[in-house]
């Protein structure tokens, strides 16, 4: 039987992480992948992700993924990709489906990195062609340049169902609903916020209560739902729709350690029926390591961390490099993955209510429930009504990301050391509107604000990832956060730059009496 | 230690409810009551429901209803997901034609 | 339909036009995209019926949930969504389990 030192299984962030550590440290890996392609979901995310710099904040998940395979190629990882592992045994024995032929190949260790899958909900007329999982969307959208359908409902207000609302409008589709049925938004506020401002609505505390359709899906009815998740009669909306979209959760794709004999937990806090690991990805079985969603799911940056400490645990349990240095490199890692695992949104403090933000604010409802801020957003360090230009910074909620602080050439924006601070404008800013602070913003929450540039009006420079570009001199309506016309906007510049990464800015001149309120803006 | 479900607990009599006729296994077109009823006709776990109903059995071999054919036993059954007698995992852990099975390689 | 120019992934990368047949009409698509992405392209939702007559279409799109089946060349069971297509390639509604 074939033997390798290394078998990592899944080359997603995680699996490609601890390949390319276990072998920098000299071990022989091969990495097999049941995908024609590697990366995992990696490929699929064309948003900028958050974190700090070392998490590779602001580069777009697709980027980071071309950069992990760049890397594994240069450490000398072998990517098997088309090869189904279809069984793992407690003594590392691996069987592997390539092609029309089951190999059996055996590993001194094995790193299992499978990542997870997509939970499902049931109603009647789920069955119908139409509805798709929020990750088949991702697919058609980002990977093969179709659209998944013209008008779209989307259920489950998580990170996932947020970011892919964005994404289905920036692929030119319609969403015409979020639903949750749970009483508030589940992923991060500024995503929420990015969705809200193009206009879509959230129905918090609704469900679809059925999808209609012959052939296809022509149309959803959702209904609200009280505190046992029962619908409330009487309280039915209904949609023409072509495509309703579920993103209500991922489970791990834990079966392969189940069939290894490792012992498993059911924990709330990782999300899943997940392998029992320590804090280095051992499982119970000797030589059995685990990293990334399998394990608890989690961020990919998360994944590839795991990923890292897994990769470096093996070459040490295997001797290919010593305590020292093993103590040293698991320590910077364990730094990082901890600084990520901080603030509302840590594993941590999953299924916790929090209803003051590190800094003794109220996190604001509005976003929680309707997935915009209203007043309240003067109550955050990063609004303030300062003379002049100045950034205004509208994140409101505790999330380890740093980026705009490192943007400014001016140092008008400061987080500090806890990357989970929410970012505070200096008063006494002197902003020179560069818009580098609105391009570097993951969460495209920050805008340039100047409230007086004579005649009664004042600009608002907001991001824009959306095409076709509005053109200078063009006019059109300011979107409040909600995503209602407020105002007449008349464009006064589009900027594209490089160091933007396509967040271009987009300059628009408002009655200045809107510069707080104008978040988005519309071409009539 | 595998776990040992009670099989004797009273569960009461089976209920029908609205959402009985929504599809959960797709694959082989099973049903909410379908799964429901049987738990009351006697059957306590995953791996005998697989036998009976043939839900998980289909082409995507439990990949899609899995988890939430789990949730409707233990529903019925008055208990945890987690405590069900778990289905056994074996491999080959992603369907495929019995030719490939018979291509067995040992590499050398 | 298909998205010609993305805010952010811009154009597609060149890619080789291929014919192939739906039902037994002429469809055109990319040579190596999985077969369900050109028959999206081209409005086909329908991809198959299952034993008790329901339609089925995609809905992972990702090779797991094996919804999006069709026959292939002859051959059923083929899961669209992950297999590419090439030229000249019979894909036909999948009705039951042929």
């Amino acid at each position: 039987m074939k033997r390798y030192e290394l078998i990592v299984i899944g080359a997603g962030p995680a699996g490609l992480s601890a390949a390319i550590e276990a072998a920098k440290a000299g071990m022989e890996v091969i990495v097999f992948d049941e995908n024609a392609r590697p990366g995992g979901q990696l490929f699929k995310q064309i948003h900028k992700f958050f974190g700090s710099k070392e998490h590779r904040a602001k580069v777009r998940g697709f980027k980071i993924g071309e950069d992990l395979l760049k890397e594994a190629k240069e450490a000398g990882v072998t990517v098997q990709l088309n090869a189904t592992v279809v069984g793992l045994y407690p003594e590392k024995e691996v069987n592997v489906r390539i092609g029309n032929e089951i190999k059996h190949v055996k590993g001194d260790a094995v790193i299992i990195a499978t990542g997870a899958s997509e939970a499902v909900v049931n109603f009647p007329g789920w069955t119908l062609p139409g509805v798709i999982g929020a990750g088949a969307a991702q697919t058609m959208m980002n990977l093969h340049h179709v659209q998944p359908g013209k008008k779209v409902l989307m259920l489950g207000s998580g990170n996932v169902g947020l970011v892919v609302s964005y994404q289905l409008l920036q692929a030119g589709c319609e969403v015409v609903a979020l639903v949750d049925a749970a009483p508030k938004i589940g992923g991060y506020g500024v995503h929420a916020a990015k969705v809200s401002r193009c206009g879509v609505p959230f129905y918090l505390s609704h469900t679809i209560k059925q999808v209609e359709g012959t052939d296809f899906v022509t149309g959803v009815t959702i209904a609200e739902v009280d505190s046992s998740f029962k619908f409330i009669p009487g309280t039915e909306k209904h949609f023409d729709v072509d495509t309703v979209c579920l993103a209500v959760g991922l489970n791990p794709m834990s079966q392969l350690a189940e069939m290894a004999q490792c012992q498993m937990e059911d924990n709330p806090k990782k999300a899943g029926f997940v392998p029992a690991a320590d804090e280095h990805g051992r499982t119970s079985v000797e030589g059995i390591y685990v990293a990334g969603d399998v394990s608890g799911i989690e961020e990919a940056s998360s994944a590839m961390i795991e990923g890292r400490i897994a990769g470096i645990s093996v070459a040490r349990d295997f001797e290919y490099v010593n305590e020292v240095e093993f103590a040293e490199k698991v320590k910077g890692f364990e730094t990082a993955l901890g600084s990520l695992r901080q603030g509302m949104f840590a594993p941590g403090n999953r299924g916790k209510k929090i209803e003051k933000t590190e800094e003794g604010i109220d996190i604001s409802t509005n976003l929680l429930k309707k997935g915009y801020l209203e007043d309240e957003v003067f109550h955050f360090p990063g609004v303030k009504k300062i003379k002049g230009l100045h950034p205004v910074i509208e994140c409101t909620q505790n999330i380890p990301c740093n980026p705009c602080q490192d943007a400014c050439p001016k140092g008008c924006i400061k987080i500090g050391e806890k990357i989970t601070s929410l970012p505070d404008v200096d008063e006494n800013s002197q902003c020179v509107g560069c818009g580098m602070c609105v391009a570097s913003c993951s969460g495209q929450a920050i805008f340039l604000v100047n409230e007086d540039v004579g005649d009664g009006m004042g600009t608002v420079t907001m991001p824009y990832e959306f095409l076709p570009l509005p053109e200078k001199g063009e006019k059109g309506k300011a979107l409040s956060r909600k995503g209602e016309e407020i105002c007449e906007a008349e464009v006064v510049d589009i900027r594209l730059a490089q160091a933007f990464d396509y967040t271009n800015l987009l300059t628009i001149k408002v009655p200045a009496e809107f510069v707080m309120n104008a978040r988005f803006y519309k071409a009539i | 230690m595998e776990k040992l479900q009670d099989r004797f607990a009273d569960i009461g009599e089976f209920i029908p409810q609205e959402d009985d006729d929504v599809i959960v296994c797709r694959c082989e077109e099973i049903t909410k009551g379908e799964i429901r009823k049987a738990v009351h006709e006697g059957i306590f776990t995953i791996s005998e429901m697989r036998r009976y109903l043939r839900n998980g059995m289909g082409l995507c071999q439990g990949q899609t209803c899995g988890k939430m054919v789990k949730g409707i036993m233990a529903g019925e059954l008055g208990i945890r997901p987690v405590d069900l007698t778990p289905a056994t995992a074996r491999a080959p852990m992603r369907p495929m034609e019995m030719k490939i099975l018979a291509n067995d390689r040992n590499e050398e | 339909m298909r998205i010609e120019e993305h805010p952010i992934l811009g154009k597609p990368e060149e890619r080789k036009k291929v014919t192939f047949t739906y039902d037994g009409k002429q469809l055109e698509g990319y040579e190596g995209e999985p077969i369900a992405a050109a028959l999206k392209a081209a409005g086909v939702m329908v991809h198959r019926h299952t034993k008790k007559g329901s339609p089925r279409g995609i809905f992972c799109a990702i090779g797991s949930c094996t919804d999006c089946v069709m026959v292939v060349d002859g051959k059923p069971n083929i899961r669209t969504c992950v297999t590419p297509l090439v030229e000249g390639m019979q894909v036909q509604t999948q009705n039951g389990c042929k």
